[in-house]
């Protein structure tokens, strides 16, 4: 049985752990692009600036995630946790934004720390290495909602023994969530939910806000 | 890092038919016939301006036309699956595995005002594939920088495994654009001439395009459907190296982790592997990582390894795949491919890499191992 232990997300107005039943508005005080990272990363973050945006909104919904499901990280203590993501947009803000940079410096200069965020797996990768994550990292997509299917396929790796947990999500420009997966012998001890019935509340919600709302049901536990 | 207990098999995802189209030509043999020939396809890039870049070498397919109505990709595409007399069944699962795909389209909307942004989306792509190959479902793209194809061979045994399908096919592009071509040379990751994967002179890799496919099933569809067998994927492995966005990890810990979890999927020992099909780009620093890693693993067993990216040059999302097949080619014909443009081995590769073929022994199983940007791993075992 494949278990998620915790769900965090983000958007450009508020963020949330779901199992901790946390939801921080930003409000005046904080608008989004001054979020204190120290309330949602547990060790510093370094370069996080240089990060594009979609890295920085998987990294943000990763450490959310982990901190929902009580999991203890670092950079330097690697685990075999692996990480799968999707989105509808790909990569495709870095690429114009890369091949404009090398448009205006005359088609003979390009940025390197622009060209490594054109590739749609890059952000999990920046997530993997300040995270500590070994195991597996894809980046999936297709034609409709991928995140049921990122979320099935994260808990085959689990099944097959490929990886001890996954982390699986999506990150736009604006908004993202991430899901920690484990296997369990008792999906009702120390879980927020199965898969299926996370996954169900994915593929009804056709909008971001609705899916976030939906996993409110998460917290009224099982029916005896 | 601990592995955990691994599946054994219990469903096995048979390789049943496959094809390419490379720098040396349409077709496997093109391609096999090119490495074990010694010759590069390696050659003077005359699709756009390279004066301010690294290098003006890269292995490109003749007769693609640039920034015309079919992307690069698409042209391979359809000159691959026009040529071949295999038939995909429509109920196969759909993986495409690419790093950049049209990315040709980006270029030519910015700069000539053609076409739209969205147009080089990779879900656009998908879509025009599924129709090419006349899959009936909408299939997904898998991209794992140069690892994309071999992570979607493995996902598509794993899919085998678990029986959540019995056919799965794998296509595999790349192409070699202007896009693509600036970012590797700012990177300083590209040979002025052609690569050298494993020489001691080596000073970076070339750029390649390709497109390539592999139709997989479960061993008892492809009875039933009296397929011929090309081969087993017995055994997978994923991993991170968890450490650098663009340089492999010095110690190849992610690489070992993969080779490990291969193997165990596999149920197999290192000494049962007979060769390696090395992801060897010619970088400093893949080539070195990827020895250590294989001297942790076969310790002084000299396992003989090879790398085709001298031939072909690195193929990006592409190169997994088009390595699977000619390791499959190399099983069928025993014979162990020459590492092109091998002079001179690098003192920690002496032994296990030769610029000649060798003869495969008797445990014809093979280790194919690919890495990427973000520290991905894969490593997959072939019988």
């Amino acid at each position: 049985m494949i278990s998620i232990d915790g769900i965090g997300w983000v958007n450009r107005n508020e963020y949330g752990c779901v199992r901790q039943g946390r939801r921080l508005q930003y409000k005046d005080s904080t608008r989004f692009n001054a979020l204190l990272r120290k309330r949602i990363f547990s060790c510093p973050f370094e370069k996080f600036g240089r990060l594009d945006n979609i890295s920085k909104m998987t990294c943000y919904a990763v450490a959310l995630a982990l901190k929902d499901a009580g999991i203890r990280y670092s950079r330097n203590r690697k685990q075999d946790i692996g990480i799968i993501g999707t989105n509808a947009s790909g990569s495709l803000q870095s690429d114009i934004r890369y091949f404009m940079d090398y448009l205006e410096c005359g088609r003979k200069l390009s940025r390197g720390n622009l060209f490594i965020y054109t590739l749609p797996s890059s952000p999990l990768g920046e997530a993997a290495i300040h995270f500590g994550l070994q195991g597996p990292l894809l980046y999936v997509t297709s034609t409709g909602n991928s995140l049921p299917s990122v979320m099935a396929m994260a808990s085959d790796m689990i099944l097959l023994d490929e990886t001890s947990a996954m982390l699986a999500g999506m990150a736009e420009e604006e908004e993202a969530v991430y899901f920690f997966l484990m296997k369990k012998s008792d999906f009702r001890e120390n879980c927020l939910s199965d898969v299926a019935r996370v996954s169900a509340i994915v593929s009804k919600s056709v909008r971001f806000s609705q899916m976030i709302e939906g996993f409110d049901l998460l917290k009224e536990g099982y029916p005896e | 890092m601990e592995i955990g207990r691994i599946s054994l098999p219990k469903v096995k995802a048979v390789v049943v038919s496959c094809g390419m189209i490379t720098p040396y030509g349409w077709g496997i043999d093109a391609c096999w016939n090119g490495i074990l020939s010694g010759k590069t396809a390696i050659s003077r890039l005359n699709r756009f301006k390279t004066e301010t870049f690294q290098s003006d070498y890269a292995a490109t397919v003749d007769g693609l036309e640039y920034h015309q109505k079919d992307s690069l990709v698409m042209q391979m595409l359809k000159s691959l699956f026009h040529g071949t007399s295999v038939s995909i069944p429509q109920d196969a699962k759909l993986i495409l595995a690419t790093t950049k795909g049209e990315i040709d389209f980006l270029e030519r909307k910015i700069l000539k005002g053609t076409g739209d942004n969205s147009s080089c989306n990779l879900t656009s792509l998908l879509k025009k594939v599924s129709a090419l190959t006349g899959v009936q479902g909408e299939g997904m793209i898998i991209s794992a920088a140069c690892a994309s194809s071999a992570a979607a061979v493995a996902r598509a045994a794993a899919m085998i495994r678990s029986k959540n399908s019995d056919c799965v096919l794998v296509v595999a592009c790349d192409s070699v654009t202007e896009f693509v071509f600036s970012g590797f040379s700012s990177l300083m990751a590209l040979d002025k001439f052609a690569a050298r994967p494993f020489d001691k002179d080596r000073n970076g890799l070339s750029l390649g395009e390709a497109a390539a496919f592999a139709l997989i099933m479960s061993e008892s569809r492809a009875k039933d459907e009296k397929k011929q067998r090309l081969g087993e994927i017995a055994g997978w492995g994923l991993s991170d190296d968890a450490n650098h966005m663009t340089g492999p990890s010095r110690d190849g810990d992610g690489v070992i982790l993969a080779i490990k979890k291969a193997l165990k999927a596999a149920g197999i020992g290192e000494s049962e592997v007979s060769f390696i099909a090395a992801h060897g780009t010619g970088t400093v620093y893949n080539d070195a990582m990827e020895m250590k890693a294989f001297r942790a693993v076969f310790r002084d067993a000299k396992v003989p390894v090879y790398s085709i990216k001298g031939g072909i040059g690195h193929t990006m999302g592409a190169t997994g795949l088009i390595e699977m097949i000619i390791a499959l080619r190399a099983l069928k014909e025993k014979k162990i491919p020459p590492t092109v443009n091998l002079k001179e081995a690098d003192e920690d590769a002496r032994g296990w890499v030769s610029p000649q073929e060798r003869p495969v022994d008797n445990n014809k199983k093979v280790l194919i191992t690919n890495a990427g940007f973000s520290g991905i791993n894969t490593a997959l075992i072939l019988c």
